[in-house]
């Protein structure tokens, strides 16, 4: 059925496609069909409820006008923030200087944190008694600010940490990009004697916007089931300002142990997910042959 | 022949030795819980009847902010991952169907009545299916060096105007402190609302599941009580300025900073965190706290105690000799005189087993006020509900009135009217 070279791909593939099946689409399907029954964890009936899951949160007011827009919200602020400040980085490392691989591996340190120690530690940063953030406005004749318990503030922190968290991420990338990048365009430009910020606009820009892309559209992605850091941070507070749709899902199914429900949540999480990235993932492609 | 002898012999000797080992073979018991004083310390004590009776004690930790989920997962996948696991009032009807029936341990008979209410950790057949591992309730702790025991205040307005003096002298930076953000609404907003003759649900202090749905599972957040309740922490935040302003999102911990460090006079905390403000690696106010009955509001004129306990349970799926041996371990453990009087000593939580109270009281004045205050007052408020929609509805409840709080006062109303149908409907899912 199969020759000799298939044969041998297969065995290779296997081991890894076995996982996949173990540990994403079995739990995967577990989930799917959690969701359409009656599965409190801590009593699973097993009953079929049919729709009456999905229903229930595709109502949900509180899923449609606060949970969605701060995911969204979250998404594209996080994502061009990193974007931006990577990008930064890397053409900034992308020019020789003394010490700049002591401050290149410097730089990839946040990636090396866990989410959540990172977590822990900026909410002791932003603590309105201890945290340094206060220390420093009041120190300045400011008034500390109760970073928590306001919806933006709190939102802003949020994404400030990820951000953090995910620069040395774009860097690297774009960096790599970067050191790919022909030489010949640039040397022309040098030799024109065009500025600095043309050279980025029509020449680095342009050249880069493939890598770009892809960074963005893998990022997107994460970002929109990003769960540690504001589950750490606040808990989707106050009250459920800051609530993204990982934790939605997450309260339903582990905090009131109703695994149907916390199941579908996730379905129509992962449907939304699969939507974008389909959109993205077709922008990638006309951005690439253009 | 004698070849075959000697062989026989050594046959004969290999089998003794393999039955002496089988009969000495290590007998281990499985602890599941969550990293804490008064844990630990009944942990010691499992340790100490192992030692003796050759049982090695496995302890394996798991986070707070996992362990009802995790320990939930574990039970109905009937694995036995565990053979005790840390057991707690909020999650007593939740877990009951799949917890061993306690009552042959015979110890429990010293155990404290009204926390062992089968509301609470009563199976269906009416079966307890806990052994307590001591009581964990909290207290109103003050700073003994800036308040009189008589100056202690005893409403909610003199701890404002008594906050607002010892402010005003520079004594402390805030009144009080206490965590409020979700899974510490006890520390700040039960209290209140309980001293001020309110509740989660109504009626008011009623926990009899039975009753509690012939009322339609109502919320309380229509009622005066709770605007009241809301309306003073509003205004002890943004118009006194006795309590951080930060407040509403504090944890336990963060609240227990600053006043171990000494920036409020006072604040309410389970008891069992008194070894650790008075441990002065632990706390700047070391030796200078001690503690009170609740400040009542406007709306409820006698006292009350706050009453719970986290016990031990033993998963119903392991196998019966380790349930044997688990109870073996727990009934010794409630005998421990030693044992439970240095529970006490290092944590301020009052030991399961009440026969050893007064003679702690005896020795120990904060004991004492424990037993006056709490546990041997008639007026009791149990600290949770008991039924598997609890943590909905105590999300539903805090995400109201943190946001309440954290907008402006003239929202107030409007926001527990908005709050108040998601608070029923959780209870009802």
């Amino acid at each position: 059925m199969f020759g000799e070279q298939q044969r041998f791909v297969l065995l290779l593939i296997a081991p890894a496609a076995l996982l996949m099946l173990l540990f994403q689409v079995v739990p995967i399907v577990i989930g799917a069909n959690a969701s359409f029954r009656d599965w409190a964890l801590y009593n699973p009936k097993k009953i079929w409820v049919g729709l009456a899951h999905y229903h229930s949160v595709i109502t949900d007011p509180a899923f449609l006008y606060v949970v969605l827009p701060n995911t969204f919200l979250f998404m594209i602020l996080s994502v061009l923030g990193a974007l931006v400040t990577g990008l930064a980085l890397a053409l900034l490392l992308n020019r020789p200087f003394p010490g700049q691989k002591i401050v290149q591996t410097i730089l990839l340190v946040p990636l090396m944190v866990a989410p959540v120690i990172a977590a822990i530690m900026i909410r002791w940063i932003f603590n309105d008694q201890f945290g340094i953030v206060n220390v420093v406005l009041e120190a300045l004749g400011f008034d500390g600010q109760p970073w928590l318990v306001q919806r933006w503030s709190a939102f802003a922190i949020i994404v400030l940490t990820d951000i953090w968290l995910w620069t040395p991420w774009f860097t690297l990338l774009l960096l790599a990009g970067l050191q790919s990048l022909p030489k010949e365009p640039f040397e022309a430009a040098a030799i024109d004697g065009t500025s600095t910020w043309r050279v980025f606009r029509y020449l680095t820009l342009p050249m880069l916007r493939p890598v770009i892309v892809v960074c963005v559209v893998i990022r997107a992605i994460d970002a929109f089931r990003t769960f540690d850091i504001v589950w750490t941070l606040t808990g989707g507070g106050p009250g459920r300002s800051t609530e993204l749709f990982s934790l939605y899902a997450y309260v339903l199914a582990f905090l009131n142990l109703d695994l149907g429900r916390g199941s579908a949540a996730a379905i129509i999480g992962g449907l939304i997910i699969l939507v974008l990235g389909v959109v993205m993932y077709r922008l990638v492609d006309r951005i690439a042959k253009a | 022949m004698q070849g075959l002898a000697r062989w026989a012999l050594a046959a004969a000797a290999l089998v003794a030795a393999s039955g002496s080992v089988a009969a000495q073979e290590v007998k281990e018991l499985r602890i599941g819980y969550q990293p804490n004083p008064i844990q630990e310390l009944s942990i010691a004590m499992f340790e100490a009847w192992g030692a003796k009776n050759g049982v090695k004690i496995v302890k394996v930790p798991n986070s707070y902010g996992v362990y009802v989920e995790k320990m939930t997962a574990s039970l109905t996948s009937n694995s036995d991952q565990y053979d005790v696991i840390w057991h707690n009032d909020d999650w007593g009807q939740t877990w009951a169907h799949l917890l061993e029936p306690m009552d042959d341990v015979e110890a429990n008979k010293f155990a404290s009545k009204w926390s062992m209410d089968k509301i609470v950790f009563g199976n269906d057949k009416g079966q307890n299916t806990v052994v307590p591992m001591g009581q964990t309730f909290s207290v109103f702790f003050y700073r003994s060096d800036l308040v009189k025991p008589e100056e202690v205040p005893k409403t909610l307005d003199e701890l404002v105007t008594m906050s607002k003096k010892l402010q005003a002298e520079g004594k402390v930076k805030f009144g009080y402190v206490g965590g409020a953000s979700m899974n510490n609404s006890w520390f700040t907003w039960f209290w209140s609302m309980w001293g001020n003759n309110c509740d989660v649900l109504m009626p008011f202090y009623e926990r009899d599941n039975k009753k509690l749905a012939a009322a339609g599972w109502k919320s309380s957040m229509n009622e005066p009580c709770m605007q009241k309740t809301v309306e003073y922490w509003w205004d002890a935040i943004n118009t006194h300025k006795i309590v951080p302003r930060g407040m509403p999102a504090y944890d336990r911990n963060e609240a227990n900073a600053v006043f171990t460090a000494g920036d409020a006079a006072f604040t309410v905390a389970d008891t069992l965190w008194w070894g650790n403000f008075n441990d002065p690696a632990k706390s700047k106010v070391a030796g200078k706290v001690a503690a009170a009955r609740f400040p009542l509001g406007p709306d409820r004129q006698k006292p009350f105690g706050w009453d719970d306990i986290w016990g031990w349970a033993i998963p119903k799926s392991i196998p019966e000799e380790r349930k044997k041996l688990a109870k073996q371990m727990l009934n010794a453990m409630m005998l421990d005189k030693e044992g439970q009087i240095k529970m006490f000593k290092a944590t301020g939580a009052p030991p399961p087993n009440t026969s050893f109270w007064p003679e702690i009281a005896e020795q120990e004045p904060f004991m004492k006020l424990l037993k006056e205050a709490v546990l041997d007052s008639p007026d009791k408020v149990r600290g949770a509900y008991y039924f598997p929609q609890w943590p909905a509805v105590h999300k539903a409840f805090n995400d109201t009135v943190t946001k309440a709080v954290t907008g402006k006062r003239e929202d107030i109303a409007k926001v527990l009217a908005e709050g108040a149908p998601l608070v029923s409907k959780a209870a009802q899912q």
